[in-house]
């Protein structure tokens, strides 16, 4: 029983070192089982949720949370007073099958600290990869950390034995990584993007040419950002966003909100809602990738934040309130899901409903639409529903009132301020 | 002509009446599968045997007048655990067998909303619980699931484990309508068969190894500082927990065998 508590010790310690990295997500990709065990669903499956309602999809660990950085931000830093242990690519196998069979996971997401140099590490990491795809034939979901400065070969190889591969930014400028995470450069973590990048490119012409090629990385790459450690506005954030998106064609940008229990002299004191911040980063984010919403609409040099009250896309239909109201009946696709309150399913609902006949606005209410928002920038045969004239203020008074019943969201911490010590303790394992 | 219809509650004798009444464009006033329900006294009593040519026949028909997902729509639709479900694909289909394929964008309509939304109700159920089923490894050699789903998604839950799990004996046990799934992994076959329950699935050593691994491994995992039970609720309601491992102390309580019942 000696060795079940060793892996039981050390399967704590490391999901502890892991459960900061926001990257859930088991979708986007399709992989048959071919004679093996498991495969992945292309829609992504939740098997639980933990008590702060988070999902959880994969089994995320870290290989060690040995490292030999120093960044302020995360728990696994040199510096701090940890119990070190590592797993071996067998231990890590058996587990993730262990687990799979019974279908508690959707796959594994395999994360580390740096233990020697980033070769080996990342070397330790493909063999616990590929001792799960070649000995198990596993064909589930994986999600797999690439390590900073590791040898471009070495990324290759990962890329062809995962789904989704990542590297975590983690701060969205080069100063401020150079304050937080002085052992890494900004070059470090973007050049292994952009090589994965090209090969997902050059894997895509390939397998266009031969289906028999290697998928690489089928799920695509993501990436986490900190949110609320250092001073960076949310237009900063959101173009950096933007910018992933559009150049390097990344799946998902993760936003973490940051939360000091205990200051370090190199962080600032920051906002007292990270949560509720880090919720509305999110939502502009759906808005760059699903709602045709550019960062610049969302945010300028007027208001380099989000509203805290209001959610992005009203804000800025409040901003704009000359293109409201849009007849249902008549507006583009395109023009639905600039709607506050309308999201794709429902725009998508409109537009196939429409098509039989005209609609009114209990038809909308028939289709599922929700129109506590909806309801002030829109008509239905001419008629709108909103009882009130559109202006800007008395809108924003109606829409802010409405918002105090939202279930499930929570967007405030529990947390008193922070006292300033010299003790640096954070809550953010930025482990790459 | 609008009386009463009895079927055996099967989808194939569900499909032999829909090919009796919808010719004739008649209404039932309700359908029955228990021939002892009280109402059947006051109102005359048509039986509709099953019978397997005229389904096929009246399939070929359906999916010629409907859009894949309209036939999707109604399998789903009954497979739902709600009564009047029948009606409700009668009142469906007689508009189907009037306005054609447009019926698949007639979403507001008072005789589509019910159906569609019914079909959303059970889809989206039968998506969660590709997550929830948690499977024991039994001395018996196969690895087995208690779950308790409001609908009937054996039937739909299944190709998607069949595919999963090709290399393991497994059998998913639907203790709500008291049938299960068994499935072979030598003939890569799986069957649904009438199942009761009534003993303690008998665990492997390695089982409770890993059962108390993933406890332990699924309560660290959570951040105290963001605590949210609230959200935790909406996603994992409490009527699911009593199957779920990571929320039941110790394993077995919940078991039982599998044991046809025919």
């Amino acid at each position: 029983m000696a060795v079940a508590t060793d892996i039981m010790d050390k399967l704590e310690i490391l999901a502890e070192g892991a459960k900061y990295d926001a990257s859930c997500a088991s979708s986007g990709s399709f992989r048959r089982n071919c004679d093996g065990i498991g495969n992945a669903a292309s829609c992504g499956i939740c098997h639980s949720w933990t008590s702060d309602g988070r999902c959880v999809s994969l089994l995320k660990l870290l290989m060690t949370n040995i490292c030999i950085y120093d960044c302020a931000y995360c728990v696994n830093r040199r510096s701090n007073d940890l119990r070190r242990v590592m797993l071996t690519p067998a231990e890590v196998a058996e587990l993730t099958i262990g687990f799979y069979r019974r279908n508690y996971i959707e796959g594994l997401f395999l994360s580390t600290g740096v233990v020697r140099s980033p070769d080996y590490t990342m070397e330790l990491l493909i063999a616990a990869v590929s001792s799960l795809r070649q000995e198990y034939r596993f064909n589930g979901y994986i999600h797999l950390k690439l390590v900073p400065g590791a040898d471009s070969l070495l990324v290759q190889k990962a890329g062809l034995l995962a789904d989704r591969v990542s590297i975590n930014l983690e701060l969205p400028t080069p100063e401020s990584l150079a304050l937080l995470a002085p052992d890494k450069s900004r070059e470090a973590v973007v050049g292994p993007m952009r090589q994965v990048n090209n090969l997902i490119v050059i894997n895509r012409e390939e397998r266009r040419a031969s289906r028999s090629v290697p998928r690489f990385a089928p799920a695509g790459q993501s990436t986490q950002l900190i949110v609320g450690a250092t001073n960076e506005s949310d237009r900063q954030i959101v173009t950096l966003s933007e910018q992933l998106y559009r150049r390097l064609d990344l799946k998902r940008v993760y936003y973490s909100a940051y939360i000091p229990v205990v200051a370090d002299t190199r962080l600032p004191v920051r906002s007292t809602s990270p949560l509720r911040r880090e919720h509305r980063l999110y939502q502009a984010d759906w808005l760059l990738r699903y709602y045709g919403f550019s960062a610049h609409e969302l945010l300028d040099e007027k208001t380099p934040n989000l509203e805290v009250d209001i959610d992005p896309k009203t804000g800025w239909a409040l901003r704009h309130l000359e293109l409201f109201p849009v007849e249902i009946n008549l507006a583009d696709y395109e023009v639905l899901l600039r709607v506050p309150g309308i999201g794709v399913r429902s725009a998508q609902r409109i537009v196939r409903a429409r098509r039989q006949g005209h609609l009114g606005i209990d038809d909308l209410a028939k289709l599922g639409v929700v129109l506590k928002r909806a309801r002030y920038f829109l008509t239905a045969r001419g008629r709108y529903p909103g009882g009130c004239a559109m202006e800007s203020s008395l809108l924003r008074r109606k829409l802010v009132g409405g918002q105090s019943q939202q279930g499930g969201i929570q967007l405030e911490l529990p947390l008193s301020q922070p006292q300033a010590t010299d003790e640096r303790i954070s809550l953010i394992a930025g482990e790459l | 002509m609008s009386g009463m219809y009895r079927y055996d509650g099967t989808f194939a004798g569900l499909l032999t009446l829909l090919a009796h009444i919808l010719p004739n464009r008649i209404l039932p006033y309700s359908i029955i599968v228990d021939p002892l329900l009280q109402q059947s006294l006051f109102a005359e009593v048509t039986t509709i045997e099953t019978d397997q040519e005229q389904v096929e026949e009246f399939w070929a028909e359906l999916t010629k007048r409907l859009t894949p997902s309209c036939c999707n729509h109604i399998m789903r639709a009954f497979l739902a655990d709600q009564t009047g479900r029948e009606l409700m694909i009668c009142r469906y289909l007689l508009l189907a067998w009037e306005v054609g394929k447009k019926i698949g964008g007639m979403l507001a309509n008072p005789h589509v909303t019910p159906l569609w939304k019914l079909s959303q109700q059970v889809g989206g159920e039968t998506h969660r619980y590709k997550g929830f089923v948690r499977f024991q490894e039994t001395r018996g050699g196969f690895f087995y699931s208690a779950i308790s789903p409001d609908h009937r998604i054996l039937s739909l839950i299944a190709p998607h484990f069949a595919a999963r799990f090709s290399d393991q004996h497994w059998v998913i046990h639907d203790m709500h309508h008291d049938e299960g799934i068994v499935f072979d992994r030598h003939r890569r076959k799986w069957l649904i068969l009438p199942m009761e329950s009534n003993h303690e699935p008998d665990l492997t050593p390695a089982e409770e190894r890993f059962q108390a691994l993933w406890r332990s491994y699924f309560t660290t995992l959570a951040i105290s500082e963001r605590e949210n039970l609230r959200l935790q609720r909406s996603k994992v309601p409490l009527k699911v927990r009593p199957w779920l491992v990571e929320f039941s102390q110790g394993g077995g309580e919940y078991g039982a065998q599998m044991m046809p019942s025919s």
